[in-house]
């Protein structure tokens, strides 16, 4: 092969390399027109949005949609109105508790945890009393496990529920004088009690003051969380044990109406109540009658609780969140749909 | 009478032999079917339910995070819940299709309406019905190609510009190298095998690094097994087949077989390398930068020598070298094309294995075609052993600039 017609050859690959090379989209191809990407993707992220558009006139670009898609059953969602206030039968109030293992818990719309519970929910069920009044509340454990009933609040050594522990199959009542007033925290303290705790055994004990709170709207939240893979890091966060079911499910209010929500942190991490488009009188731990100060955030630290009393001015759409975004968006926002009256005759909330 | 008589036994026989193989099949079936009537004894459910999911592919679309999983556990995995974390996890509305219930070795698509901006680390996790969480994480999101007249010439390109300029360039050696004595002819053959050689452990390097990420029920080593070692028989048989049927034809062009071999491996070994880039591109965990593009050119330039020094003393029309060319460098561009668009990392894994059988494959008929030529003494000279040296020595130095 002649030795000038390889350098043709070669001459002829260099122009057509040089040549692609000059020609080619090369690395302008991968930038696209950045006005049409963002309008894409507000389009993508938004659109699909518009089925859960809150009763409100803005931009008409909404979020916080049901994380899942799918929303959690109505009748599943815990009621969040605490039983009413008022004196026990004899000056005696009277509660069955019954522990139960591996009760199966939606936690997240299609998710289901096998939680230990007081009478098959997670938080367990409030419970109240007026100060001074005897507290009657019989344990039955029906786990496989020894459980207690430990509550915070002034009672003797005897009824503290944590060195006696009740075996499987077993049962036993505690009965103390309910004191002070205030929101006190009830939880099982057999070890590890972390585990115990973490699995789904607490709830909220409300000890009214003896002459009594003005009668008004009262909501009781339990905040509270889940880690799924027991890696130290919860994956959900909720109001009452379920992530996003006031999200799913808003709580009527009426506008102007007063409100009076018990809230406890019932988490190994600092949690801040906060409500939108309103602010709250805030009565910590709800031991006092005076509140100590008007905010819209308040830290609770690990099993702290509060009093917060409010009304809405307006009506509309309102988050309720926990402040610690992460918390937030793992479940613990729900909704407070403020209504005004007229409309609420028309409509009276489940 | 006697031929029935013969023919039944024959038939008995036959049958007997059918019976025989069949049997060892047929008692573990039935001991199976013991096994699942009676059970062991043992409690052999699982305190836990075993699942297990695998990201195979994540794709970035302005305002959509797309997911691409398989279940490689043993049972059906139901999945429930979406999370993707910037700083923290947030919960996010999902769709899957075809549907939630993922089945054994199914495979779904995740697509999740996010808000992602480019540059930030996520992670995805999944959520199955029964608590578990798989949770899989994106170093800097980029947006994926979508495959248009526009990306796929980009990635047309750079397959070009990785794969086929490259070799061409080095093919344009060739009058140089005619230009060199005879006695550099083992020199020259000896550089190549020591090329290849670096190459092929390259590319079993990538096959091995890619392997991890290979879904556990597909076995990554096993298919780097299969791939090497069926693809140094195969291209023995089909050298073996090519050589007896020239011989039948009467030419004598061993030399320009051997060089047809070689473009052949190195090419198969191209489509690999391209796949790694292309893959490695889409999945946003490598920026190509004009630099390694640059790198990658160098380091391939030397695949041209390589592709013809077997051919420097044998005279051939000059058509075959633009063949040869293609066979070697062409491939580079069908592997980034596959590689941006549709990367699964079997596909990359078993591509570079092929590779590198070739490539050793073709470092053992070299040597046969030196030891031929030559004598099985010329494997053996200072030529021989400087030539495979600086063969090691170029692949070293010009693999600096595509080292990350």
């Amino acid at each position: 092969m002649p030795r000038t017609r390889l350098f043709l050859i070669g001459l002829m690959v260099l122009a057509a390399g040089g040549a692609t090379l000059y020609l080619a989209p090369g690395r302008h191809a991968v930038s696209t027109d950045p006005p049409a990407a963002a309008d894409r993707r507000a389009e993508a992220v938004y659109g699909g949005h518009a089925r859960h558009q809150p009763p409100t006139r803005g931009s008409g670009l909404y979020q916080y949609a049901p994380p899942s898609g799918r929303r959690f059953d109505p009748s599943q969602v815990y009621d969040p109105t605490p039983p009413p206030p008022g004196p026990a039968p004899n000056g005696i109030r009277e509660y069955t508790l019954v522990i139960e293992e591996d009760v199966p818990h939606e936690v997240a719309p299609g998710v289901v945890v096998p939680a230990w519970t007081f009478n098959r929910t997670v938080p367990g069920p409030v419970l109240r009393a007026t100060e001074g009044e005897t507290l009657r509340i019989t344990l039955i454990n029906k786990g496989t496990l020894p459980h207690t009933i430990h509550f915070h609040g002034i009672h003797p050594a005897q009824m503290d529920g944590v060195f006696e522990l009740v075996p499987a199959g077993g049962q036993f009542t505690y009965e103390f004088v309910a004191k002070p007033f205030g929101i006190m925290p009830y939880h099982c303290h057999s070890m590890p009690t972390s585990q115990h705790i973490h699995n789904g055994l607490y709830g909220m004990l409300i000890i009214d003051p003896k002459q009594g709170r003005k009668p008004i709207r009262e909501l009781a939240l339990v905040m509270s969380a889940f880690d799924l893979d027991r890696d130290g890091e919860a994956e959900f966060y909720a109001w009452n044990g379920r992530a996003f079911q006031y999200a799913d499910n808003p709580i009527e209010l009426a506008r102007g109406e007063p409100v009076r929500l018990y809230v406890m942190n019932m988490f190994e991490e600092a949690m801040v109540p906060h409500l939108h488009g309103t602010l709250y009188r805030l009565y910590p731990s709800g031991t006092s009658l005076t509140p100590s100060e008007y905010t819209d955030v308040k830290t609770l630290s690990i099993a702290e609780r509060a009093l917060l009393e409010f009304e809405y001015d307006f009506p509309g759409d309102y988050m309720f969140q926990c402040h610690v975004t992460e918390h937030m968006e793992q479940g613990l926002m729900g909704w407070f749909r403020v209504v005004d009256r007229k409309t609420l005759a028309q409509h009276p909330p489940r | 009478m006697a031929e029935t008589a013969q023919s039944k036994v024959r038939m008995n026989s036959r049958s007997l032999l059918v019976a025989s193989a069949l049997m060892p099949a047929l008692l573990l079936g039935g001991i199976l079917y013991l096994l699942f009537a009676r059970g062991t004894g043992l409690r052999l459910a699982a305190p836990a339910p075993i699942e297990k999911l695998e990201f195979e592919r994540v794709v970035f679309r302005p305002g959509e995070i797309r997911v691409h999983v398989i279940n490689t556990g043993p049972e059906p995995v139901a999945l429930a819940q979406v999370q993707v974390g910037w700083i923290s996890r947030a919960s996010w509305e999902f769709e899957i299709s075809p549907g939630p219930t993922i089945p054994r070795l199914g495979r779904a698509v995740v697509r999740i309406p996010y808000p992602w901006t480019p540059g930030e680390p996520y992670e995805i996790a999944l959520i199955t019905a029964n608590t578990l969480v798989f949770t899989h994480e994106i170093e800097m999101a980029a947006e994926t190609p979508v495959p248009g007249p526009q990306m796929l010439g980009a990635f047309a390109l750079l397959g070009v510009y990785v794969g086929v300029i490259p070799v061409f360039l080095g093919i344009l050696w060739l009058p140089f190298l005619r230009t060199l004595p005879r006695q550099w002819y083992s020199f020259l053959l000896s550089l190549t095998a020591g090329l290849l050689v670096f190459l092929g452990v390259d590319a079993l390097e990538d096959a091995l690094e890619n392997a991890e990420q290979v879904p556990g029920p597909f076995q990554g080593v096993a298919l780097i097994l299969i791939g090497l070692s069926l693809s140094v028989l195969g291209l023995y048989a089909l050298t073996g087949w090519l050589k007896r049927r020239r011989q039948s034809a009467g030419e004598a062009s061993a030399p320009l077989l051997l060089a047809y071999t070689i473009a052949f491996g190195i090419g198969v070994h191209n489509l690999g390398e391209g796949l790694a880039i292309g893959g490695a591109y889409a999945l946003g965990e490598f920026a190509t930068t004009f630099l390694l593009i640059v790198g990658f050119m160098v380091h391939n330039l030397t695949e041209g020598i390589a592709v013809v020094s077997p051919v420097v003393r044998t005279q051939f029309h000059w058509s075959h070298l633009v063949w040869l060319g293609l066979l070697a460098g062409g491939p580079t561009i069908a592997g980034t094309l596959t590689g941006a668009f549709a990367y699964t990392a079997v596909w990359a894994v078993l591509f570079l294995a092929i590779g590198a059988g070739a490539v050793f494959q073709v470092v053992i008929e070299i040597a046969r075609h030196q030891a031929r030529q030559a004598g099985v003494g010329s494997l053996a000279t200072g030529a021989s052993f400087a030539g495979f040296a600086l063969g090691l020595l170029l692949m070293y130095l010009t693999g600096l600039f595509v080292t990350v």
